[in-house]
Formats: C-alpha cells, sequence, structure tokens
C-alpha cells in the first residue's frame, strides 16, 4: 500500500478481501508503455458492458498542456471457488540461498547459453558460489560466479548440517529463465535465489516496496 | 508486371509523345517516403507529370481512401515533361502521360536505397509514353550507376474533388504529436475515431462489432487545442476512418517535417489530411463512416437510395450516406475556386472550362453537410452515358466524384467520372474536370 498514493479496494467480502482477476497481459503492458513519462497514472476496476480494467494516464506534452490517455482493458473476474487454483504454491525449504549476481550481466550471459542448448542448469552452495551451466554431446559450457553472498537461513539447523562448498542444483527451461530475466529492467534492492535440489527454484526479488516471486520447476 | 498500351483511338499527328524526365537528390528520403505512404493505400501507382509538378497518386480498390502527392518542379534538380498533342480533325486533344505502375515493382527500389543512403547521390526518372517503361537510374558514388527498367500500364489516373476550404473543422498539428497519439493503438486495430468539440480533440479505438470489444482494449487520448498549431471547430463531430491509411500518411509526413492539416465535417463525408510546403503538397482522401442504422445495406442499395436523394433536388440535409458524395454536388465553378491544385482531367481541352463555369453560375447552397438543393441545368450537350457505367455504378465507389461537364448525367450517376477513366474514345469527348 506504500506503494500507491491512494489504493482503495474492496474485495468480495470481508473475510476475503481479495480480487482476483484475468487479462491478457500484453494489453496491460502496452498500455502502460504510454505511461513511460506520464505525471499522473491510475487504475480502476469499472464495468463498462463487462470488466474493464481502466488505466487512465496524465502525459504532459511539450506546450505543457495535459493530455489524458484511457485505457480500457478487458479483464475477468475470478469467482471465489476458483481462487485456491491460483494460491501461491508450497514450496519445500530450500537447500541453498543464495544472492544473485547482476542481472543484466546474468541475462547476457543465459541469452547466449540458449542458442546451444534449452535446458540450464543452476548450481549454488553456500559459500557464495553459483554456476550457470549447459550441456550438449557437443560442448558444456560453464559460467561461474563467486563471491555472491548468501542471505542468513531461516532454520539453523539445516545450515548447520549442509556442507557449504556442496552444490544444489536444478535443471530448467532455459526459456523460461530467460523470460523471468527480461522483465527485469531495473536493479531491485534485493534478489535471492532459492533452490530445491532437482527439484524447483525459487527468485525472490525486492524492489523497494514491490516483491516479485518466480517459481521454475525442474 | 504486364506491359501494356492500349489504344486511344486518336492517332497522333505531329507532335512528340508525352514523356518525363526528372532528376532529384536524396531519392530515399521524402520522394521514397511519399511511394511508401502510397503503397499502404494501394498497390498501383500513378506517375502523372504536369506543369504543376510530378504527382504520384493511388487509389484503393474499393475507392475508399486516395493518396497524392504532387511534387513541384522546384524539388526536381531537372525537371522536364510534355504532353502530346493530337490533332484530329477539328478537334485537339492533349494527352498525358498516363503512366501506372505496380507497387511490387517500384517499392523496392525506393525502400533498399535506406540502406545506401549514404552512396546515392542522385536520381533520375525517364519515361515515354511510346516505350512501356519507366527507366530509373540512381547514380552513386564511384562511378557505379544502378538503372531500374519498370513496365508501366496505360491507364489515366483517377483523381479526386475534395474542396478542403469547404470543410468546418480544419486542425493542424505536427506530425510527432500525432505519431504519440497514434501508438496508443495495436496495429491489429482497423478504425479509429477523431471526436471533436471546440474545446477537446479526442482519437480512440472504435470498433464495428461489439463482439470484438471484450477481447480489445480500447483506448483514447485526449488532446487540448492549445496543442494545434490551427484550431478551428465549426461543427462537433466524431469521424471514423482507416488506421492504416493514417499510419501511412503519418510516415511519410515526419519525413517532411511539415504540420498535417486535417479538415473534415460529418460522418460519411471524407477526410483529407494534408501536407502543404514549398516543394511538395500531400493530399490523403480518406472515406469516413457514416452514421448508419444499417451498416449491413449493401453497396448496391447504397447507390440506389443515393439515386433516389440525389433525383429530389430538395433533399434532405441529413444525407446519411457512406458515400460522401455530397462533395460532388457542388457546383464546378465552386471547384475551379479551390485552394488545391486544380488539375483538370487529361483529356479535357482548355475549351472546357468556360463551359464548367457557365455551369456553374446557379449556385448550390453548401448548407453545413453539403446536402445538394439545386442542381443548374447543363449547358455541355454531351449527355452520352458510357458503357460500363452501369456496373460502376454499384460499385463500391465510396467518395469520388470528378465533376463531368455534363452536370445533368452526373446527377444521376455521380460515380461514372472515375468509372470511365478509360482509353475509349467516348470518355475522353466527355469532359471531366476534377482537381486533385
Amino acid at each position: 500500500e506504500n506503494f500507491f498514493s491512494e489504493f482503495q479496494m474492496e474485495g468480495v467480502s470481508a473475510e476475503n478481501n481479495a480480487i482476483y482477476l484475468e487479462l491478457t497481459s500484453e494489453n496491460l503492458s502496452r498500455a502502460l508503455k504510454t505511461a513511460q513519462n506520464a505525471r499522473a497514472l491510475k487504475v480502476k476496476l469499472t464495468n463498462k458492458h463487462f470488466p474493464c480494467l481502466t488505466v487512465s494516464i496524465e502525459l504532459l506534452s511539450v506546450s505543457s498542456s495535459s493530455r489524458i490517455v484511457t485505457h480500457d482493458i478487458p479483464v475477468k473476474v475470478i469467482p471465489r471457488k476458483l481462487w485456491k487454483d491460483l494460491q501461491e504454491p508450497t514450496v519445500p525449504d530450500s537447500d541453498v540461498s543464495i544472492y544473485l549476481p547482476v542481472l543484466k550481466t546474468m541475462k547476457s550471459i543465459v541469452e547466449k547459453m540458449r542458442n546451444l542448448s534449452n535446458h540450464l542448469i543452476i548450481e549454488a552452495n553456500l559459500s557464495g558460489d553459483l554456476n550457470l551451466k549447459i550441456e550438449t554431446e557437443l560442448v558444456c559450457v560453464t559460467t561461474h560466479f563467486k563471491d555472491l553472498g548468501n542471505p542468513p537461513l531461516a532454520s539453523e539447523d539445516a545450515s548447520q548440517d549442509r556442507d557449504p562448498e556442496q552444490m544444489a542444483e536444478v535443471r530448467i527451461d532455459i526459456r523460461k529463465l530467460l523470460q523471468f530475466l527480461a522483465g527485469q529492467q531495473v536493479n531491485p534492492t534485493r534478489a535471492v535465489c532459492n533452490i530445491v535440489s532437482n527439484k524447483l527454484v525459487h527468485f525472490d526479488l525486492l524492489h523497494e516496496d514491490v516483491s516479485l516471486q518466480y517459481f521454475i520447476p525442474a | 508486371m504486364i506491359c501494356f498500351s492500349s489504344w486511344t483511338g486518336l492517332k497522333a499527328l505531329g507532335g512528340q509523345d508525352p514523356f518525363l524526365s526528372c532528376s532529384l537528390l536524396c531519392p530515399h528520403g521524402v520522394f521514397g517516403k511519399a511511394i511508401q505512404a502510397l503503397s499502404r493505400i494501394s498497390d498501383e501507382l500513378w506517375l502523372d507529370p504536369s506543369e504543376k509538378g510530378l504527382a504520384l497518386r493511388s487509389v484503393n480498390s474499393c475507392r475508399s481512401a486516395y493518396g497524392c502527392v504532387l511534387f513541384s518542379p522546384l524539388f526536381f534538380q531537372h525537371y522536364q515533361w510534355s504532353t502530346s498533342v493530337k490533332v484530329n480533325e477539328n478537334d485537339s486533344k492533349t494527352s498525358n502521360l498516363n503512366c501506372k505502375l505496380g507497387m511490387k515493382s517500384i517499392l523496392p527500389i525506393f525502400r533498399c536505397l535506406n540502406s545506401l543512403e549514404r552512396n546515392v547521390e542522385n536520381c533520375r526518372i525517364f519515361t515515354r509514353s511510346d516505350q512501356c517503361k519507366v527507366v530509373i537510374q540512381f547514380f552513386c558514388r564511384h562511378g557505379i550507376r544502378r538503372t531500374h527498367n519498370v513496365c508501366f500500364q496505360e491507364s489515366q489516373p483517377l483523381q479526386v474533388i475534395f474542396e478542403k476550404s469547404m470543410c468546418s473543422n480544419t486542425l493542424v498539428i505536427q506530425p510527432r504529436v500525432l505519431a504519440e497519439a497514434v501508438v496508443l493503438f495495436t496495429s491489429s486495430q482497423e478504425e479509429v475515431t477523431l471526436a471533436v468539440t471546440p474545446l477537446s480533440v479526442c482519437l480512440k479505438s472504435s470498433s464495428d462489432e461489439p463482439m470484438d470489444l471484450t477481447n480489445s482494449v480500447y483506448s483514447e487520448m485526449f488532446v487540448g487545442p492549445e496543442e494545434f498549431d490551427f484550431f478551428q471547430i465549426g461543427v462537433d463531430t466524431e469521424i471514423t476512418f482507416c488506421f492504416k491509411e493514417l499510419k501511412g500518411m503519418l510516415t511519410f509526413s515526419e519525413a517532411t517535417h511539415a504540420p498535417i492539416a486535417i479538415h473534415f465535417d460529418f460522418p460519411g463525408k471524407p477526410m483529407a489530411l494534408s501536407i502543404d510546403d514549398m516543394l511538395l503538397e500531400a493530399n490523403f482522401i480518406l472515406a469516413t463512416l457514416a452514421d448508419e442504422p444499417s451498416r449491413a445495406s449493401s453497396q448496391q442499395s447504397l447507390c440506389l437510395s443515393q439515386k433516389q436523394k440525389r433525383s429530389d433536388p430538395m433533399c434532405s440535409p441529413n444525407n446519411n450516406s457512406k458515400t460522401g458524395k455530397n462533395v460532388t454536388s457542388k457546383a464546378p465553378g465552386c471547384i475551379l475556386r479551390k485552394t488545391a491544385p486544380k488539375r483538370l482531367y487529361p483529356n479535357e481541352t482548355q475549351t472546357d472550362i468556360p463551359v464548367l463555369e457557365n455551369c456553374g453560375s446557379p449556385i448550390r447552397k453548401r448548407v453545413n453537410g453539403g446536402d445538394i438543393s439545386e442542381v443548374p441545368e447543363s449547358s455541355v450537350s454531351d449527355t452520352e452515358e458510357t458503357p460500363g457505367s452501369s456496373y460502376l455504378r454499384k460499385f463500391s465507389c465510396m467518395f469520388f466524384g470528378a465533376v463531368s461537364s455534363d452536370q445533368q448525367e452526373h446527377f444521376n450517376h455521380p460515380f461514372d467520372s472515375l468509372a470511365t477513366a478509360s482509353d475509349t474514345e467516348e470518355d475522353m469527348n466527355n469532359g471531366r474536370s476534377s482537381t486533385f
């Protein structure tokens, strides 16, 4: 709520004070692109014959007069009975948790690797080492990142049992990783990668007041 | 490309063939962009030289969009052209270069220049109507010369009459502002609506079928009057037109750096987007959607009902047709006063002009909307109806009308003139006057 200068919402009911909407993300992203140099932006859930997310943008033009741009993006309101399908998945505790390197660097490396293979192995340990590996019949390429640092672990038991040099690895679809990296424009305040061996990688980013979590299964 | 020359029925007796020879610097600049903009309208391009300069024209197949870019002789390093004068008994007709090129042939020539910008120093365009090709030569650095021969079809260019100064609403805007508005819409957006009041201008997406709305984003942008270089709104209105054609024109205008003037009235009447600068004059005339209750009415019925209305000189003020033929109801006299470059139809001789002026004297009242109030009696005797006109009436010609010298005939069959841009002798005898 601190992120917005104004925030008002009323959910389905007092106990279920949430609204679940489904929309085509491209529509929203394009609408927001026009707001790049906006003076003000307002998003409202409206009903114009059917539910819409109305994005109102106030742009300041060169001649210092303002222009109002409005986009009505059609959305579907998801009924409460389907909400459970969209809950955040429960994730087993991660084996290794490590801070990510500069995302831009990571992105350019993964982009190059994409040409060689469809799958990528991420491995990391508790000593601040992270490796990105691809293995094909012809070639193996590994990029090593060192001294990244590890966030303090939640459960102390796990950290004591685990050898800090031991790598936890997970093999994921490289395109999904690229999708995640491509979306990152600004360096986050905090970026953590959690690996559940051979099962899942979980990226947890914090940009000031906004948190983004991205789960990619093996 | 078919190489095609039609028999005109008139043999040249002395006089040379119509020809064009011009050369220009920077063919990839404004000239190339003009061709690109016109390629958005149609697959065919007319090269039409005259004393006013070289006009490039394009009309789309359903006659709902027309583009003409007229490059004045000053634009060229060298500009030379001529018509042929064919003398036949007591008559003499001038015949112009009637050169129609396929966009597929000519567009790549100018488009690939973008990569060779620095190398091309000069471009020369040359053609004669007895050859059936246009020769385009690029003189590049290091003595390299590229020659393209493009065959053309002989075909009289279609032209459009549109009295820009008679439009109630005129806006002049910098292309940059319009470009900023245009990014709001997806490329799949077919039509956009321009809604104006004296206080604001709004460009918004529009959609025919209600079904579309649930899937597509509706966008609108309000722009205040102060952002326009010129703002004159006589009547509050909302007009809807094809987005693709607007974009084509916009890209061209950005190359010219000149402001765009938008002239329009009420829905159904065509709108004009024009650029007027020292070296060129561009006009893009687009049909607009009419406020009809049933848009599904067939073209034929449109034309017929139009015909009925037309037969009644005292027709109702609100002429709700998609055709915007109101434009053609103007007295020829008015047309001759137009600010746009007036250009008589190629086969019209000088003698026709006074005739038209006579026709023009009982002035049609141009009420806001251009309804027809009176039809002056034509003093031209030629009432011959051209053979192909009946089927052409049913054609979906949205808004064209070149005024014929025969008012009566024109009154009943407003589309004949555009239809009859053919090479038969009879057509040539029907003097046609037009403008753009």
